[in-house]
C-alpha cells in the first residue's frame, strides 16, 4: 500500500475485527497527524510522501471511549453490571464525564451490545456466556457458514490462510500442558472470520462478522478440554486442506461436521441417584 | 493391525466418578488399549469431548429431567443443612433407593451391551454393583473413587457418618440408625440381585470387592490404619488420579489482589444459588482473589464484586494448580486434585462422603472444615485467614505433593487393569468369594 492508497472505512472495519466508530477516530487521529488525507467526497487516503517507517515512532493512543466501551461490555460479561444501568451509574463506577460515557455506549449499541431504554437508561443484549445461547449460536452457524463457503464467489484470502495454518501447526505442537486454550480461542475466531469475509454475499459476510465478533466478547467462550482444542484444530487444518484445493462442496461438509462436534453436551448438573440435567439441544442432535 | 484390550469403563452419572476414569482411559489408550465409556442415561458427551467412544444405555422413562431437578433441589436443599445422621432418612436412604431404582431400569440393557460390545475388562467406578457385569463372563475391576470409609474395617469410622477417628460409641449410634433407615432399600437391592442370580450382600452394602482388583482413590495422607490390612495383590492405593487439562491464565480482575482462592461445590452445588451469594458477600470484603464455579446459573448473579471472576466451567487441575486455597464441598475427586497440587482445603460438605473428607482434612491437617450453613461472616473470615496463614499446613501439602506427583494413580491405575484383561484372556479365572471377603 503506497501514498495515497484508498483507506475505506469498512474493510478497515472488518480487517480489524471492529465497528466503523473507532476505525473513523483512528482515521481522524492520523489526519491530525498528518498521515492520512481526507476528503469530502472521496473519504480517506494515505497522505503523500509519507514515510511509514517513521510514521509509527509513537505508540497510538487508546480512544477513552473505546477502551470505556470495552471495560463495561467486560464487566457486563463478569456480571459486575445489570443488565440494565444508568448513564449516571456509569459515570460513577468508571470516574468518568458524561461525554465519554454517551459515546462508549454509543460505540457498543452500534454493534448491537446495548439499546436506548427510557430516561437516561441503557439495556445490555444477551451475551452468548449460556450453555443455551452458545447452543443457539451454533445452530446459527450451523445454517449459515457452510452456505458462506458453497454460494459461488466464495474467496479465500490465501495469504491469512497460510499464516493460519503456520499459527494452528505451531500451537498443535505444544504438548498438553503448554496448549494455551486463550491462543486456540484467537485462531478458532481468525478461522471462522476467514470463512465469513470470504463469502461472496455482503450480508452473509456482515452477519457472521458481527456473529464472530460477538463470539469473541470476554465471557462467550465455550470452554474446552485439550483433547477437543486438538480435535478442533485438526478439523480446521483439513478444511483449509480442501480449501485450498478447490475442493469446497468437501470443505463445507467438513465444517458441519467441525460445528456439530464442537457443541458441547455436558450435563448442567449431575449427581449420584439423580438423572443428569442436560443442556437444551436442538431435535436433531438428539 | 494389533488392537489392545478392549476397556469398557462405567463410572457413575457424576462428574469426579466420570473425570476420574477420564484420567484412567487416558493412560489407558497411551499403552495401546481400547477404552471405552458406558454412559448413564443423560450423563453424555462429556467422554466423547475428551475423544472416547461413548455407549448410553437408554433412557427408562421419559419424565423431564428439569421438572426432576426442580423438585429434587426444592426437597432435598433443607437437608444439606442437616448433619450426617439425620440425613440418614432424610437422603441417604432415598438416594440409594434412586440409586438400586437407577441400577433395576439399567441392567436388561446394560446387560446386552455388554455380551454386544464383549469388552476384556470392564472398570466399574460406581456405588451399587449391577449384576449385569457379574454374568459379563469377563473380569471387571472396581474403582472405590469416594473415600476409604466406603470400603468398611473395624478402625474405619463408618461411610457417610463423618464421625472422628476416635470415637467409637458414636460409630456404633451411627450405624444401628443406619442400617435401620437404609435396611429395607438394601432388602429390595439384594432381591434384585437373586432375581439375576447374584448371591445377597449383607450389612447394607450395596457392591463388593471385585475378585480381580480393586482401586482405591486415597492418598497415603488421608489412610486410615485398617485393622484387617488389605491384601496387596488385590488392592490399590492410588495417590489421587489427576488428568492433565490445558494450562490456566488466570483473568485479570477488575480489581483487588492477593491470594487465589478457587470456590466450587460441584455441579449440585452450582445450584444452590442463595449459599453462594451469601459467601460473595464475604469475599467482597476480604482481601484476595476469587474464582468461582457458577455452572450454568451465572445470569442468577448481578452486582458481581471487582475481586470476583465468575465462570460456568473450570479446567479445575490447572485452576486448582494456581490457586492459594480450593473451597470445595469434599468430593473425593476435588479434594484429591487439591492434595495432588498441594493447596489446602475448605471443606463445606453438602452430603455423602464430603463429610467424611470434611472430618479427615482436619485430622490430617489437610485443610479446614465449615458447615456449609451454619457460619457467621466472622467465622467465614477466621477460618479463610487461618487456612491461607497456616504456614505448617502449606508446607506438608507442598511436600506431600512431591511425592504423589511423581505417582499419579493414572498409570498405576492402567497398569493393573491391563493386568486384569491379560489375565482374564489367560482363563486365570480368580476365586470369587461372596459376600465382601476383603
Amino acid at each position: 500500500m503506497g501514498p495515497g492508497a484508498h483507506l475505506p472505512e469498512q474493510f478497515l472495519a472488518t480487517q480489524c475485527n471492529v465497528s466503523r466508530t473507532p476505525v473513523r477516530a483512528a482515521l481522524k487521529l492520523l489526519t491530525k497527524q498528518g498521515l492520512v488525507e481526507h476528503e469530502t467526497d472521496k473519504g480517506y487516503r494515505l497522505a503523500s510522501g509519507v514515510s511509514l517507517a517513521g510514521a509509527f515512532a509513537e505508540p497510538l493512543p487508546d480512544p477513552e471511549e473505546a477502551e470505556l466501551a470495552a471495560r463495561i461490555i467486560r464487566d457486563r460479561a463478569a456480571r459486575r453490571l445489570d443488565e440494565t444501568v444508568t448513564v449516571g451509574e456509569v459515570m460513577r463506577r468508571y470516574a468518568s464525564d458524561r461525554r465519554t460515557v454517551l459515546k462508549a455506549l454509543g460505540t457498543l449499541a452500534e454493534d448491537g451490545l446495548v439499546s436506548r431504554a427510557p430516561g437516561q437508561s441503557w439495556v445490555f443484549a444477551k451475551l452468548p456466556d449460556s450453555p443455551e445461547s452458545q447452543s443457539d449460536s451454533l445452530d446459527f452457524r450451523l445454517i449459515l457458514e457452510p452456505a458462506a463457503l458453497t454460494t459461488p464467489g466464495f474467496a479465500l484470502d490465501q495469504d491469512r490462510a497460510a499464516a493460519l495454518r503456520r499459527a494452528m501447526v505451531t500451537l498443535l505442537a505444544e504438548p498438553d500442558d503448554r496448549l494455551d486454550g486463550n491462543r486456540f480461542r484467537r485462531l478458532d475466531l481468525e478461522f471462522h472470520m476467514l470463512i465469513a469475509r470470504g463469502a461472496s454475499n455482503r450480508y452473509v459476510s456482515g452477519v457472521l462478522v458481527a456473529h464472530h465478533r460477538l463470539r469473541g466478547l470476554p465471557g462467550a467462550a465455550v470452554s474446552s478440554n485439550v483433547v477437543r482444542l486438538r480435535q478442533a484444530m485438526h478439523e480446521h487444518l483439513q478444511i483449509l486442506d480442501h480449501l485450498e484445493s478447490g475442493q469446497v462442496m468437501v470443505a463445507a461438509d467438513l465444517l458441519r461436521v467441525h460445528l456439530r462436534l464442537s457443541r458441547s453436551q455436558r450435563p448442567r448438573a449431575a449427581n449420584r441417584g439423580v438423572p443428569p440435567l442436560a443442556i437444551r439441544t436442538t431435535s436433531h442432535d438428539r | 493391525m494389533n488392537v489392545g484390550p478392549t476397556i469398557a469403563l462405567f463410572p457413575e452419572a457424576s462428574f469426579g466418578a466420570a473425570l476420574n476414569c477420564v484420567g484412567i482411559a487416558r493412560a489407558l489408550k497411551a499403552r495401546g488399549a481400547r477404552p471405552v465409556f458406558i454412559c448413564h442415561a443423560g450423563f453424555s458427551g462429556v467422554f466423547a469431548e475428551y475423544g472416547f467412544q461413548e455407549y448410553h444405555l437408554p433412557l427408562a422413562d421419559a419424565s423431564a429431567p428439569e421438572t426432576y431437578w426442580q423438585d429434587f433441589i426444592s426437597r432435598h436443599q433443607p437437608h444439606f443443612d442437616l448433619d450426617p445422621d439425620d440425613q440418614i432418612e432424610t437422603y441417604v436412604a432415598p438416594t440409594w433407593d434412586a440409586i438400586v431404582e437407577t441400577a433395576e431400569q439399567a441392567e436388561a440393557p446394560l446387560f446386552a451391551l455388554l455380551q454386544r460390545l464383549r469388552p476384556d475388562t470392564v472398570v466399574l467406578d460406581n456405588v451399587v454393583m449391577f449384576p449385569a457385569i457379574l454374568r459379563a463372563g469377563c473380569p471387571w475391576v472396581r474403582v472405590i473413587s469416594c473415600a476409604e470409609t466406603e470400603l468398611p474395617d473395624p478402625n474405619v469410622p463408618p461411610y457417610l457418618s463423618g464421625l472422628p477417628g476416635d470415637d467409637q460409641a458414636q460409630w456404633r449410634a451411627f450405624a444401628e440408625r443406619y442400617n435401620a433407615a437404609v435396611g429395607p432399600v438394601h432388602a429390595r437391592f439384594n432381591s434384585f440381585r437373586t432375581r439375576h442370580g447374584v448371591p445377597p450382600l449383607d450389612e447394607c452394602r450395596f457392591l463388593e470387592p471385585s475378585p480381580w482388583h480393586n482401586l482405591l482413590l486415597a492418598p497415603s495422607i488421608l489412610r486410615h490404619e485398617r485393622q484387617v490390612p488389605l491384601d496387596t495383590a488385590r488392592f490399590t492405593f492410588l495417590e489421587g488420579c489427576v488428568r492433565q487439562e490445558a494450562p490456566y491464565n488466570v483473568p485479570e480482575f477488575a480489581a483487588g489482589e492477593g491470594p487465589l482462592v478457587y470456590v466450587s461445590f460441584g455441579s449440585l452445588g452450582a445450584l444452590d444459588t442463595d449459599l453462594i451469594k451469601r459467601l460473595i458477600a464475604v469475599f467482597a470484603e476480604f482481601p484476595a482473589r476469587f474464582l468461582v464455579n457458577v455452572g450454568a446459573f451465572r445470569d442468577a448473579y448481578r452486582a458481581v464484586p471487582d475481586n470476583i471472576i465468575l465462570d460456568q466451567w473450570f479446567p479445575q487441575p490447572s485452576v486448582v494448580a494456581k490457586a492459594d486455597l480450593f473451597i470445595h464441598h469434599g468430593g473425593n475427586n476435588s479434594f484429591c486434585e487439591a492434595l495432588y497440587c498441594g493447596v489446602p482445603s475448605l471443606i463445606m460438605p453438602y452430603c455423602w462422603d464430603g463429610h467424611d473428607n470434611a472430618r479427615r482434612a482436619v485430622e490430617t491437617g489437610t485443610g479446614r472444615w465449615l458447615h456449609r450453613a451454619h457460619w457467621t461472616t466472622k467465622e467465614l473470615v477466621a477460618v479463610m485467614r487461618s487456612a491461607l496463614e497456616d504456614t505448617l499446613m502449606r508446607e506438608t501439602l507442598k511436600e506431600n505433593a512431591r511425592r504423589m506427583v511423581p505417582e499419579n494413580g493414572v498409570d498405576l491405575a492402567a497398569d493393573q487393569i491391563i493386568a486384569v484383561a491379560f489375565r482374564g484372556s489367560e482363563g486365570a479365572a480368580p476365586m470369587i468369594g461372596f459376600p465382601d471377603a476383603v
